[in-house]
């Protein structure tokens, strides 16, 4: 899917837009008030290329502790779900593959909201 | 409207933020919108430093007296965003008073997309080295099922075409009671054996330019003079030969599980090719392969036995002791020898 999509280039893109998203969400954004934009922009590369089957991998371990220390709600958890699919949607990715995309990240639900 | 009133709003209006400084006290005398909407609490007659705290104003001022300009960088939180602008001052007369020029341009993005590709490269990086590694493992893995130009041929095109290899000389070894030895040990101690075992043997072999071509089980057999011919490719293989035997014989002195084996020595044609298509492996068989197999079989206890006429052409290297009469693999009668290990002559 990542170079079906046109790899980096159309990756970056969506990470940019995602960024913008997130922040300016009024549920979602203040996750980020304290995180150096760098690492919000390097986590959500990362993030985005490996669900589109890119050069990366998150291990559920390391997905776990990056979230740990969040009081992620399933509400949040479904608000950028909703924001993510919504960006895929804009960048042109098919439906079946943006349900895809959505479907790995809803897959790691377990780790990063709190139970 | 006046020029000075068109060039103010020119200045008020553009997506660049400009801010005019008193040069003796770099405090703001003006600034534009675009300066106002990114430090919205900014106030006429406050400091440089007040709104960026990480510009050193001395170092402004030093940089406008020394060499008429001054360029940096200063990042700061727009609500929750980070924001970066690249920043210049140059000194300029307003009226008759000397004025500072702050030109500030955004580049958040910029450095929102350097952050990316940095992010980016690493991780391509560090799949470039994952995929290097795995390249070397499965060219190891390869290099031990085959000599290496088989894989250079296999590498580059593919496949690897059959061939005959003339004057081949072939080793073939195994245990005696080996099936005893198995049934008496624990597995791992056997696999652990065997794998410190073959792998001196492959040292020895490779001092000897010999090529291991694959072990089953207490089968080893190593060949010399292929892939590429050898005019010593008897003498190369005898010589592992005997000191196989010696390498066994001072093992089994500090080792619990004594290992005695039989070897038989032949030499003559063989087909090499990479056998299988899935699980493919490299194979040589032949002749020559067939009788290493077959005078091994008139071995005793750690002895080596060729032919005779194999003997011959290694000459005086190793001597010898007749060993009788015995059939190679297609039922010709030939005269035996037996190498006989227990001297210094291996080496020379």
């Amino acid at each position: 899917m990542f170079d079906k999509y046109g790899g980096f280039s159309v990756v970056s893109k969506i990470v940019l837009d995602l960024y913008e998203r997130l922040l300016d969400d009024d549920d979602l954004g203040p996750f980020f008030d304290d995180v150096e934009f760098a690492k919000i922009v390097d986590h959500q590369t990362k993030f985005v290329s490996s669900v589109m089957g890119g050069p990366a991998a998150y291990t559920d371990n390391q997905i776990e502790k990056l979230h740990s220390h969040l009081a992620i709600s399933g509400g949040h958890f479904d608000q950028l779900a909703a924001i993510l699919a919504e960006v895929l949607k804009d960048h042109g990715v098919a439906d079946e593959d943006a349900a895809e995309i959505v479907g790995a990240f809803a897959a790691r639900r377990h780790l990063v909201v709190n139970r | 409207m006046s020029i000075e009133a068109i060039n103010e709003q020119l200045l008020r209006a553009i997506g660049v933020g400009v801010a005019l400084l008193d040069l003796s006290d770099l405090k703001f005398r003006f600034f534009n919108d675009t300066f106002k909407e990114w430090f919205s609490e900014i106030e006429l007659g406050q400091q440089l430093g007040d709104v960026f705290p990480d510009i050193d104003a001395a170092g402004v001022r030093r940089a406008l007296d020394e060499e008429g300009q001054f360029t940096g960088e200063a990042s700061f939180r727009v609500r929750r965003r980070t924001m970066t602008i690249a920043m210049t001052v140059n000194p300029a007369l307003d009226g008759k008073e000397r004025v500072a020029v702050l030109v500030c341009q955004n580049i958040s993005r910029i450095k929102e997309l350097e952050s990316m590709i940095d992010s980016y490269s690493m991780m391509v990086e560090r799949n470039t080295r994952e995929i290097k590694r795995e390249k070397e493992q499965v060219e190891k893995l390869l290099l031990n099922m085959m000599p290496r130009s088989v894989y250079e041929e296999y590498k580059t095109f593919g496949v690897v075409t059959p061939r005959t290899y003339d004057h081949v000389a072939v080793l073939c070894l195994d245990f005696a009671d080996f099936s005893g030895t198995v049934a008496r040990q624990d597995p791992g101690v056997i696999v652990s054996e065997l794998n410190d075992i073959y792998t001196a043997f492959d040292r020895i072999g490779d001092q000897f330019g010999c090529e291991r071509i694959k072990t089953v089980g207490d089968l080893y057999i190593t060949v010399a003079g292929m892939p590429d011919p050898s005019e010593r490719s008897v003498q190369s293989i005898s010589d592992a030969a005997v000191r196989f035997i010696r390498y066994l014989e001072q093992r089994n002195r500090s080792h619990p599980i004594d290992w005695n084996c039989r070897i038989g020595l032949a030499s003559g044609s063989v087909i090499g090719s990479v056998v299988g298509v899935q699980k493919y492996i490299y194979d040589v068989f032949g002749p020559a392969v067939a009788d290493a197999m077959r005078l091994r079989e008139h071995a005793g206890l750690m002895e080596i036995v060729a032919s005779e006429d194999f003997a011959a052409r290694f000459g005086d290297d190793h001597p010898t002791v007749s060993a009788g009469e015995g059939r190679t693999a297609d039922g010709k009668s030939v005269n035996l020898v037996r190498l006989l290990a227990d001297t210094d002559a291996v080496g020379r």
